[in-house]
C-alpha cells in the first residue's frame, strides 16, 4: 500500500465526517483540530481510517499526532511492521 | 414571560399547543397527515427486512426515508438552523435524524426561527426508551469490534436524542427523557405540561422518538402473543384493525411527532395562534409489572383527566383511544370508557390513529396528540379503518369513513406494559 493510497483513505474518512469540506483544498500539514473535528470527531475519522484500511491499532496510538502527516507516517509504519 | 403578578399569585398557567410536526409511515409532514386522516389512507406492509424472524411481519414503516431530502421540504427556516440541523442528522441513528424533521417542522409551524425568547426558559421533553435498539443491533454485524465507531460511545445512550436537539435548536432550559412504553408520548406531553404551569419554563418542545425494533424487540413481541397479523398475510392493510371482532395484536408503525407547548401568556404576546390547549392530564399506575390492562386503571384516569380540566364526561364530544388491537386491550379500554362515559357514550365520537399508522410506540401519545388536534381545528373525525365488526354495539365508533363533527373537547388515552395509564383532555384552545 502506497503512501497516497494511506492519504486518500484519512481524507475520504475526514471528508465522510465532514461533507461540507468537499470543495476544500485539504493539506496534510493541518491538523485535524485545526479543521474543526472535536475528540470523538478525531476519533471517529481515525477508526474510519482504519476500516478502510483494514488495520487495528489502538486508537491511543494516535494520541500524540500532531498533524495528519503525522497520522500517514504512523499508520505507514504500522504497515511495514506487519 | 410571566409577570411577577402571575409569580406571586402562584398562577398556574394555561398550556397551549403552537407547534406540531410529524413523519411517519403515511409520509412528512401535518398536511400530509391531515390528508390520510381525512381520507382513511394507511401503508401496512409484510416487511421483507427482517428475515431472521421466526414470523412474516406486517408493519407500518418510514417509506424512502433520507434525511438529507426530508431537510427540503423547509424552506422558510433560516439556513444556519438546516445546517446545524444537516450538521448534527449526518451519520446519526434513524432515530435521531428523524426527531430532527418532526422537530424542524413544529418549530416552523411556531414561529420559533423568528421569535425573541429566553433559552434558559424552553425546555425538551424527550418521549421514549430504548432509543437505540436497532442502531445497536446493526452494530452486531460489525466482523471485529475494534473498529466499532467511537461515537457509539454517546448514540447509545438515549439522552443523545436531548443533546442534539438541544444543541440544533440551543435549548438551555430543562431537558430529559420520560419512558412509559406506549404511554411515552402522553407521559412526556404531561411532564412538559407541568413543566409550564409549574413556571420553570415558558415553552417546551415534546419529541416522541420513533421505536426503531430490532429483531429481538420483534420476536419477543410476537413471542408474548402482542404482535397481531397472522390472519393477514395475504393483505397486509387488513391486520390492524382496533376494536374488530378478527383483531389479534397490535401492528408496529414507525413515526416521530414533536409539539411545541407553551405558556398562553407567550403565545398570546408573540401573536402565535393556538392550535389546541392542554386542559387536564392524569397518570396512573396498577401495581402491575405486566402486559395485561386494567379496566379500573384506565377508568381512573380518565376521570382524573376530567376532574383536572373541571370537565365533565359530557363536555368530550371525541376520544382518540389507545385502540391498539390487542384483543385484552381494546376489551378492556371499551369497558373503562363505558364505565366512565356511561349514558354519554352514544355521543362520544371514538377511533383510533393506530388503524392508520400503527402502534408507534413511544411516539404514539405524541401522534395521536397531534391527530386529535388536527381533527378538533377542521371539524371531523377520521375512520376506523377495518372496523368490520365492532366488538360494541353502543359505543360511537367512527365508521370506515371520515365524518364531520364539532368537537370542543377531545380525550386521547394512552396504556402502556408496566401498568402505565395515561388520559390528557383538549380543548379548541381559544
Amino acid at each position: 500500500m502506497t503512501r497516497n493510497e494511506i492519504w486518500q483513505a484519512l481524507r475520504s474518512s475526514l471528508l465522510e465526517v465532514f461533507p461540507e469540506y468537499t470543495n476544500l483544498n485539504i493539506i496534510e500539514d493541518l491538523s485535524l483540530r485545526e479543521l474543526g473535528a472535536n475528540s470523538v470527531d478525531r476519533a471517529e475519522i481515525i477508526m474510519l481510517t482504519l476500516t478502510h484500511l483494514n488495520l487495528n491499532i489502538p486508537l491511543v496510538e494516535f494520541a500524540n499526532v500532531k498533524n495528519m502527516i503525522e497520522i500517514v507516517d504512523l499508520l505507514c509504519q504500522q504497515i511495514e511492521t506487519f | 414571560m410571566s409577570t411577577n403578578r402571575d409569580i406571586l399569585n402562584n398562577k398556574k398557567f394555561r398550556v397551549v399547543v403552537t407547534g406540531m410536526g410529524q413523519l411517519s409511515s403515511i409520509g412528512q409532514g401535518i398536511p400530509v397527515l391531515k390528508r390520510a386522516l381525512l381520507t382513511g389512507q394507511s401503508q401496512f406492509t409484510q416487511s421483507s427486512s427482517f428475515s431472521m424472524l421466526s414470523f412474516p411481519i406486517i408493519a407500518a414503516l418510514l417509506q424512502d426515508f433520507v434525511f438529507e431530502k426530508a431537510l427540503n421540504a423547509f424552506s422558510v427556516l433560516p439556513n444556519n438552523l438546516l445546517t446545524m440541523a444537516k450538521k448534527a442528522g449526518h451519520r446519526a441513528p434513524l432515530t435521531i435524524q428523524t426527531s430532527l424533521i418532526a422537530a424542524l417542522e413544529a418549530w416552523e409551524q411556531a414561529k420559533l426561527y423568528k421569535r425573541s425568547f429566553e433559552k434558559r426558559r424552553m425546555g425538551i421533553v424527550v418521549a421514549g426508551h430504548n432509543t437505540t435498539l436497532a442502531y445497536q443491533y446493526q452494530r452486531y454485524t460489525d466482523d471485529n469490534l475494534n473498529h466499532l465507531s467511537p461515537i457509539y460511545a454517546l448514540r447509545f445512550m438515549d439522552s443523545d436524542q436531548i443533546g442534539t436537539l438541544s444543541e440544533v435548536f440551543g435549548v438551555k432550559g430543562e431537558g430529559l427523557m420520560v419512558g412509559g412504553a406506549s404511554a411515552s408520548g402522553n407521559i412526556a406531553i404531561i411532564q412538559a405540561h407541568r413543566m409550564i404551569q409549574q413556571n420553570l419554563v415558558d415553552i417546551c418542545m415534546v419529541v416522541g422518538v420513533l421505536a426503531d425494533l430490532s429483531p429481538f424487540e420483534l420476536q419477543g413481541f410476537y413471542n408474548i402473543g402482542a404482535l397481531g397479523g397472522r390472519n393477514f398475510q395475504k393483505a397486509p392493510e387488513k391486520a390492524c384493525r382496533p376494536f374488530d371482532r378478527d383483531r389479534e395484536g397490535f401492528i408496529w408503525g414507525q413515526g416521530t411527532g414533536c409539539l411545541i407547548l407553551e405558556s398562553s401568556t407567550m403565545a398570546k404576546v408573540h401573536g402565535i395562534p393556538f392550535l389546541g390547549e392542554i386542559k387536564g392530564v392524569a397518570i396512573a399506575l396498577d401495581a402491575n409489572r405486566g402486559a395485561s390492562p386494567s379496566k379500573e386503571g384506565e377508568a381512573y384516569v380518565m376521570q382524573q383527566a376530567l376532574t383536572h380540566a373541571r370537565m365533565l364526561p359530557t363536555d368530550i364530544q371525541y376520544l382518540n383511544t389507545h385502540g391498539t388491537s390487542s384483543l385484552l386491550g381494546d376489551e378492556t379500554e371499551i369497558a373503562a370508557i363505558q364505565f366512565v362515559f356511561n349514558e354519554h357514550i352514544h355521543k362520544v365520537w371514538l377511533n383510533s390513529t393506530k388503524s392508520l399508522v400503527g402502534h408507534c410506540l413511544w411516539s404514539a401519545g405524541v401522534i395521536e396528540t397531534i391527530a386529535t388536534l388536527i381533527q378538533i381545528q377542521s371539524n371531523f373525525v377520521h375512520a376506523n379503518l377495518n372496523l368490520e365488526n365492532p366488538i360494541d354495539q353502543d359505543c360511537r365508533f367512527v365508521s370506515s369513513h371520515s365524518e364531520i363533527a364539532t368537537i370542543q373537547s377531545a380525550m386521547s388515552n394512552s396504556f402502556g406494559f408496566g401498568g402505565m395509564n395515561t388520559s390528557i383532555v383538549f380543548t379548541i384552545g381559544e
